[in-house]
């Protein structure tokens, strides 16, 4: 039938239906052929691809040729010719795509018996069409700037020869894209030309993503970016190199060293200082917590001796209110009166038991009553002062109780309690204290009994020799330089018209430099009259002393200021003096 | 001391000259930006090339003429080829896409610029050699077997393989 038909149309002319007709019933050419046929080629990567036919079945596969072009030989590749294969990788076979060779490849569809017609790449496959790309990038961070290097591709179907860079041996450059993370922040794209780099990233932290898309310049090859290499900055990592912990480790030790010592220091200064305190200021270390009442103050041992009464002599009334009453060495003022009826604070031991008595019991009495009205009440010293006129029937005298040694323990600022009896007692048998006595030259009041007590510290000297001398001196109104008792000398030239001193209560006032001594064995009127002048003081006559050794001297006041009207006091043996008053003071 | 000065110096001096006249004697100097006119023509490639019906020919892809020059004759021979696609190819094809025809234009353009430089060479420094004269020849032949119009767009096609072998040369003689 197909003949007869083939026949009819070749007598009829109609050339072009017998070219259809042919066409249609030729066997192997039912089949369409492939659309289009293209290479996709990286480097050493060189893949056909193509698309399929419609209405293809699992049968139908495809064939491949190619050809170098300017030659005539068609290659088969037939590793092409797989089932449902629409691609082909053609790297083996064009090898020689990188030394100046073009390639033309063709496919056609195969299904049975049926092929297809070949499909020519319409390009001539050449090394234009070589699409660029990068092996790998690495990154390092080193002084606040990222470094990078380029790996280029190295395919193992490449001959060993033929390496990227011999190929492409000149031009070659990258673009560099920096992006950091999170965020799209980028940076601007850097092109190198060579496979090293460095991106400056000043004073920023955080991840940073690179990737790198090659390129020629002399070339129009397209390159494709690689896949992103991130690296962290963290400040940590500047910081912390080598050569900044070995510095700090250095200053570490300095550090430790120089504190060791300090403390070394401290310990050894506290071990001698230790060893040098006293134990009497070793203090127990107070406990921080610790409740008022729970506090205790240091304890000192303070030792109070009871003062024996006994052991000092009763004082004279003259003595109390002679003219040292009103010396300056105690503060007193030596134009004050003198003081009298003063409390007494201690009760000179009498002689006569019944004058004890009467001390014990009239004297603080009297003295209250007649006394404290005048009294001063200066007790910073514990001497009262009281004016002569309001008690003038209190008349001390210096009483010692007989080998007593001890009168010169007023040292110790015990206040004596004059003897208001008219005898005088012996103030002191040979004692070495001293005292000075400055007497009013009067009588002893009838009140002896009473009692005047000496608040403070009297210190008088004594002469040795007292009793004959002092009985001389009373007798004797002429007064001898050369033959008495200095201290009868004194008391003959204060009767010549010196003030009475002051009567000391207790302590005697030491007077200004030329103070002497009144003798209490002087007639009552002739002391009468400075009592009369000075009705304030209050003197005992030398006479009331006559009984009593007494001595006078400046206790208090250097040797060297008192000068005796007429020199008297000026011709003391002063060594001897000197040595009476520290004999006394022991 | 001092004869010894003088011989090293004139030995400087002839070696300075040498590294410049080599240069020269190669071949001209030609600045041109080769990787334009490859854009130009990769723009129009896949149109040009699918014209060319006839694959198993080729005017310039041929090993012996075109890769077995040479680099004295590079110059001589990039002249020739010049000339031939100013007077031949551009001349007899026929292009009624005015895209593909602007392309072209520029291409031809950047080859007279080319001519023109190395027309001012010295003949000497751009001697053509006998070597250099038989590959011109075959290209010609190959060129005249075939149509006018299928040479012409043939020749077309193939400028990538020209526009490759000029950057190879040239640059890598600059460069060298």
């Amino acid at each position: 039938m197909f003949a007869a038909i083939t026949i009819i149309i070749f007598i009829s002319g109609r050339w072009d239906l017998l070219a259809l007709l042919l066409t249609l019933f030729s066997p192997g050419t039912e089949l369409p052929s492939p659309a289009s046929v293209w290479f996709e080629a990286e480097f050493f990567h060189h893949v056909l691809h193509w698309t399929p036919i419609p209405n293809s079945s699992e049968s139908t596969h495809y064939e491949v040729e190619l050809l170098k072009y300017g030659t005539n030989l068609w290659e088969s590749m037939r590793n092409c010719s797989q089932p449902r294969m629409l691609s082909c990788d053609l790297t083996m076979a064009t090898l020689d795509l990188y030394h100046r060779c073009y390639y033309i490849a063709k496919v056609r569809a195969v299904d049975g018996g049926q092929r297809s017609n070949w499909t020519v790449n319409s390009t001539h496959f050449s090394i234009n069409e070589v699409t660029l790309t990068v092996g790998g990038v690495k990154l390092e961070v080193y002084n606040g700037s990222i470094f990078g290097t380029i790996h280029p591709l190295r395919p193992k179907m490449a001959p060993a020869a033929d390496t990227y860079e011999s190929i492409f041996t000149n031009f070659r450059e990258y673009e560099i894209e920096v992006r950091k993370v999170p965020g799209q922040h980028k940076f601007p794209n850097k092109k190198v030309k060579q496979e090293n780099f460095s991106i400056p990233i000043a004073e920023e932290m955080g991840e940073f993503c690179v990737k790198v898309k090659p390129s020629l310049s002399n070339r129009i090859n397209k390159g494709l970016w690689s896949t992103e290499e991130c690296i962290i900055l963290v400040a940590t990592q500047q910081y912390f190199t080598a050569t900044n912990l070995t510095i700090f480790f250095t200053f570490a030790l300095l550090l430790g060293a120089a504190l060791s010592y300090c403390l070394a220091l401290q310990l050894y200064v506290r071990r001698r200082r230790r060893g040098k305190l006293p134990t009497v200021l070793v203090f127990n270390k107070p406990t921080p917590f610790i409740l008022i009442s729970q506090i205790s103050w240091p304890e000192t041992h303070v030792t109070i001796h009871p003062l024996d009464e006994e052991a000092f002599p009763k004082v004279s009334p003259e003595l109390r209110n002679s003219e040292l009453h009103g010396s300056t060495d105690s503060g007193f003022d030596s134009a004050k009166p003198s003081l009298q009826t003063e409390e007494p604070q201690f009760l000179l031991p009498a002689s006569d038991p019944q004058a004890k008595e009467t001390m014990g019991k009239g004297a603080p009495l009297e003295l209250e009553n007649n006394c404290s009205s005048g009294c001063s009440t200066s007790t910073d010293s514990g001497i009262c002062l009281q004016e002569h006129s309001l008690c003038p029937s209190v008349e001390p005298h210096w009483e010692s109780q007989p080998g007593s040694n001890s009168q010169g323990e007023d040292d110790s600022g015990i206040g004596l309690i004059q003897k208001s009896e008219g005898q005088p007692g012996d103030i002191q048998g040979g004692s070495a204290l001293a005292y000075t006595r400055s007497l009013r030259p009067e009588v002893p009041s009838e009140d002896d009994s009473t009692t005047v007590a000496f608040q403070g510290y009297l210190k008088q000297s004594r002469c040795t020799e007292e009793k004959e001398a002092k009985a001389e001196c009373l007798e004797e109104e002429s007064p001898s330089t050369d033959s008495l008792d200095p201290t009868c000398q004194t008391c003959l030239d204060a009767e010549a018209g010196w003030p009475p001193p002051a009567l000391a209560k207790g302590y005697l006032k030491q007077g200004a430099p030329g103070m002497t001594l009144t003798p209490s064995g002087t007639s009552v009127e002739q002391w009468k009259h400075p009592t009369e002048e000075w009705p304030l003081l209050g003197l005992t006559s030398c006479g009331d002393l006559g009984t009593s050794d007494w001595s006078f001297g400046h206790v208090l006041a250097p040797l060297d200021r008192v000068v005796a009207p007429g020199g008297l006091l000026g011709s003391f043996d002063s060594d001897l003096f000197n040595q009476q008053l520290m004999s006394s003071l022991h | 001391m001092k004869a010894q000065r003088v011989c090293l110096c004139l030995l400087g001096a002839v070696l300075l000259l040498c590294s410049v006249g080599g240069r020269s004697l190669r071949g001209c100097v030609v600045l041109v930006d080769i990787r334009r006119m490859e854009q130009s023509f990769q723009d129009i490639k896949t149109a040009i090339q699918a014209r060319d019906t006839l694959q198993n020919v080729t005017i310039l892809a041929v090993s012996e003429a075109l890769h077995s020059v040479k680099p004295f004759d590079v110059c001589c021979m990039t002249k020739n080829l010049l000339a031939f696609y100013v007077d031949r190819v551009f001349k007899d094809h026929r292009e009624l896409n005015p895209k593909i025809l602007r392309k072209i234009s520029s291409i031809a353009n950047s080859f007279l610029y080319m001519q023109k430089s190395l027309q001012q060479c010295e003949q000497t420094l751009c001697h053509c050699r006998p070597e250099a004269a038989n590959a011109t020849r075959t290209i010609h032949d190959n060129y005249d077997q075939l149509e006018v119009q299928t040479a012409a767009i043939k020749s077309l096609g193939e400028l990538d393989v020209f526009l490759a072998w000029i950057n190879k040369n040239h640059q890598e003689t600059s460069t060298a």
